[in-house]
């Protein structure tokens, strides 16, 4: 056996190392600049949510000048190449403020058109999305595909100027605001379903663009989009026909781990905690007084431990250019479910307080714990339902065979 | 940040799991089921293999401080299902003697232990739910300790010639060697059938050299063995867990129900994926908190993190895997029973999920 004294433990930290930590609050306090007060009033708007707004649109650009969008692309594309890590602290940071930054379109759609784009896309879609100045929605679900997302109908049909598309797509969240569709649809019907997808940008201003609104328990509005003799022109294709499925799939292990990046839930935790501690039951008891109040957030607390080891591991798996398609799904499962519990048990910590919406008197940190829990169930379906994490997990990670 | 384990580790993992997989076939295993569980022979093995100085510093004759390394072969016994019970040994006595003492007597014990001498600890006591705060008492007139009070609970005593308590006293507390003779030891049988013992301490006379601290450290070193005690045993549940949750894969791709193997169902598959899940969220937080423990960092709740996990993971993987198994899972002929056991143990001893996770919130709430 070999002797190890001289190996530095240090090195195996796992902790967020000088260079990583100073990103960190440097984006801190660029977003504290960020989100002025107007900003935040909007925000607190129902309609604008999710961005969409006046001065969300101001944020953007303003990021856009100050060189924070476009952080994953390739320095070549104009991007600032950052490592996995550095992207999650992005995530993370942003998350926690609440600014609803467009990771889609900025860091998905945006690097994916820079790459494979045709040359009208790179100058025109990518430099502008760099610039903060365009949003995208994604079409991808349609009625009848969902999970099985290949199973999809949208179609697009080449003709003499271009590619004639029409169809339906569901959940194109975003649609109501954005500029553009990053739209997967049929160019092959010969074939095994996903070798016959390409994907368009597709204009929302087009005369047979059009959508109705999807309400939904969390207020957070989506739609159901209508593409209706819509021609585009060839190089509105992105990537090469009937390759589209590589580009859908290309990214999903880095937007699974954005979904549940452990940001969002322990800023919520330290809020209520902060709280509770402020908050008097008696003349000389406060609610963290409570033996099942600590049991709670304790629960929470280690919960929270657990998701962000599993999120920084997956970044550093991704980091190392490794492959482990178990721990991307174990990510997305135990996060999103987590997600739920915290919700519970911090709510459970305030009581009917948790019930009050922000309009309300007397309602507490905004009513994000009234928000929150109505939000939830969206993440253990959307990006991934879980059941198909779970066949992944024991596929990938146990070698179990198939299920059917 | 780095997840990924120095090249020696993985030595120490392979080359532990050549020695155990020889070493823990079911016929030998067998021989401890009914009587005392202390594979004198597989004890000498890892000695001779130096595997006892995991953790250790070199000048003591281990291979170095790094406690990620004695994590390994914890895993290793408990995913061997290993007839030792090494925890009071290595962990208690010689990771708190290295860390607290500076007298050439107590660290002699270190060199003793690595070269496969049993010197245990006695922290637990019946129905004491606070064990930094100990019931058995000393009684200090000069340089002399009177000690009085009930242990249990503790590894290999019988086999031990010296004995690591822990004692309150108007100095606070201390951490004590007491020599195994002036005490009286008596057999337990536990549910894993582990070698523990009862030890009654009746006015047993030491000398104050016999402290392990330095004055006015003893509750801090008390802490740390806690604290260790506790990350080492998750260590265990991982090695415990590792092995059930492969069983379950194994076991459900081979048998046949309905003319397909049963991990084609899908509920059997997601119950299997949902113990892959808690598996890698126990090896994180056993990682993070050995690594922490190693750089000096402040982890008490991480090593209460880790162990909640382990107590719950243990727990939970345990029935997944009699489940899952059908009537074979409780086959005495088969091997998941004794993973069973011994998974019960590492839940519940040196604080259970419930316990541990009132103390975590109690370190949250005072904080702040």
């Amino acid at each position: 056996m070999r002797k190890q004294d001289e190996i530095l433990v240090a090195e195996m930290l796992i902790q967020l190392n000088a260079k990583q930590a100073k990103l960190k609050s440097e984006l801190q306090e660029y977003f504290e600049g960020l989100m002025t007060p107007a900003l935040k009033a909007e925000l607190n708007n129902p309609n604008h949510f999710e961005g969409g707004g006046p001065e969300f649109k101001n944020a953007m650009q303003t990021m856009g000048a100050d060189g924070w969008i476009g952080l994953s692309w390739k320095k070549e594309l104009g991007g600032k190449e950052l490592s996995p890590m550095e992207q999650y602290i992005f995530v993370e940071t942003v998350m926690r403020t609440g600014f609803p930054f467009p990771f889609l379109t900025t860091e998905s759609v945006g690097p994916m058109i820079a790459e494979n784009g045709s040359d009208w896309a790179k100058e025109e879609i990518a430099t502008k999305i760099l610039q903060g100045k365009l949003i995208f929605a994604i079409g991808y679900s349609e009625p009848n595909s969902g999970t099985d997302l290949a199973s999809l109908k949208t179609k697009a049909i080449k003709e003499k100027d271009g590619y004639l598309i029409n169809g339906q797509k569901m959940w194109t969240s975003l649609a109501n605001f954005s500029d553009y569709i990053w739209l997967a649809t049929r160019t092959d019907f010969e074939v095994k379903n996903h070798k016959g997808i390409s994907i368009f940008i597709v204009p929302t201003d087009d005369q047979g663009f059009s959508m109705s609104a999807i309400n939904t328990l969390g207020d957070v509005r989506t739609n159901a989009t209508f593409y209706d003799n819509i021609l585009v022109p060839d190089s509105y294709l992105v990537g090469k026909l009937n390759e589209g499925w590589s580009l859908i799939t290309s990214q999903l292990n880095l937007e699974r781990l954005a979904l549940v990046n452990h940001g969002p839930v322990e800023e919520l935790y330290n809020n209520v905690l902060n709280l509770a501690h402020q908050t008097k039951i008696n003349k000389d008891q406060y609610l963290t007084d409570l033996s099942w109040v600590k049991h709670n957030l304790a629960q929470v607390y280690s919960g929270i431990e657990a998701l962000k080891l599993i999120c920084w591991k997956q970044t550093w798996i991704m980091e190392s250019d490794q492959l482990n398609m178990a721990e991307a799904s174990v990510a997305k499962v135990y996060g999103s479910e987590f997600f739920i519990e915290a919700y519970r048990l911090l709510m459970e910590i305030m009581g009917e307080l948790s019930l009050l919406k922000n309009e309300s008197e007397l309602s507490i940190l905004n009513a994000k714990l009234e928000r929150m829990y109505r939000t939830a169930s969206i993440l253990t379906f959307g990006g991934g339902t879980n059941e198909v994490q779970r066949d992944i997990i024991a596929m990938a990670g146990l070698l179990m065979p198939r299920t059917r | 940040m780095d997840f990924s384990e120095l090249s020696h580790q993985s030595e120490i993992r392979d080359s532990l799991d050549k020695i155990l997989i020889e070493q823990c076939i079911t016929e030998n295993l067998k021989k401890f089921d009914d009587k005392f569980k202390h594979d004198e022979e597989l004890l000498s093995l890892l000695a001779t293999n130096g595997y006892l100085g995991l953790g250790i510093k070199e000048k003591y004759g281990g291979t170095g401080e790094n406690l990620y390394d004695l994590g390994i072969l914890f895993e290793k016994l408990g995913y061997h299902a290993a007839p030792l019970s090494l925890i009071g040994c290595l962990v208690d006595v010689a990771q708190t003697i290295q860390k607290f003492s500076d007298d050439e007597r107590h660290l002699s014990l270190i060199t003793s232990i690595i070269e496969g001498n049993i010197h245990t600890s006695a922290i637990l006591e019946p129905l004491n739910q606070d064990p930094e705060n100990p019931r058995t008492k000393a009684e200090i007139t000069g340089n002399q300790l009177t000690i009085t009070g009930t242990k249990y609970l503790s590894e290999l005593a019988s086999k031990s010639k010296n004995i690591l308590v822990s004692v309150n006293s108007h100095e606070g507390v201390l951490l004590v060697l007491v020599d195994s003779n002036k005490t009286d030891i008596s057999e337990l049988r536990t549910t894993a059938n582990s070698p523990s013992f009862k030890v009654d301490l009746n006015s047993v006379c030491v000398d104050r050299s016999s402290i392990i601290h330095t004055e006015g450290r003893g509750l801090e070193a008390l802490r740390y063995l806690i604290q260790i005690n506790m990350v080492m045993r998750s260590y265990l549940a991982l090695g415990v867990t590792e092995k059930m949750t492969s069983l379950i894969a194994a076991y459900t791709s081979e048998r046949k129900q309905f003319d397909r193997v049963i991990a084609s169902f899908q509920a059997v598959s997601h119950r299997a994926a949902d113990c892959f899940i808690d598996l890698e969220c126990l090896r994180l937080v056993n990682q993070q908190a050995a690594i922490n423990l190693n750089s000096n960092l402040d982890c008490e709740n991480d090593a209460l993190v880790a162990k909640i996990w382990a107590s719950n993971a243990a727990h939970k993987i345990s029935y997944s895997a009699q489940h899952l198994h059908g009537g074979i899972g409780a086959d005495k002929d088969y091997l998941l029973w004794r993973y069973c056991l011994l998974a019960k143990e590492c839940e519940l001893i040196n604080g259970s999920s419930s316990q541990n996770i009132e103390r975590l919130g109690l370190n949250i709430t005072s904080n702040q």
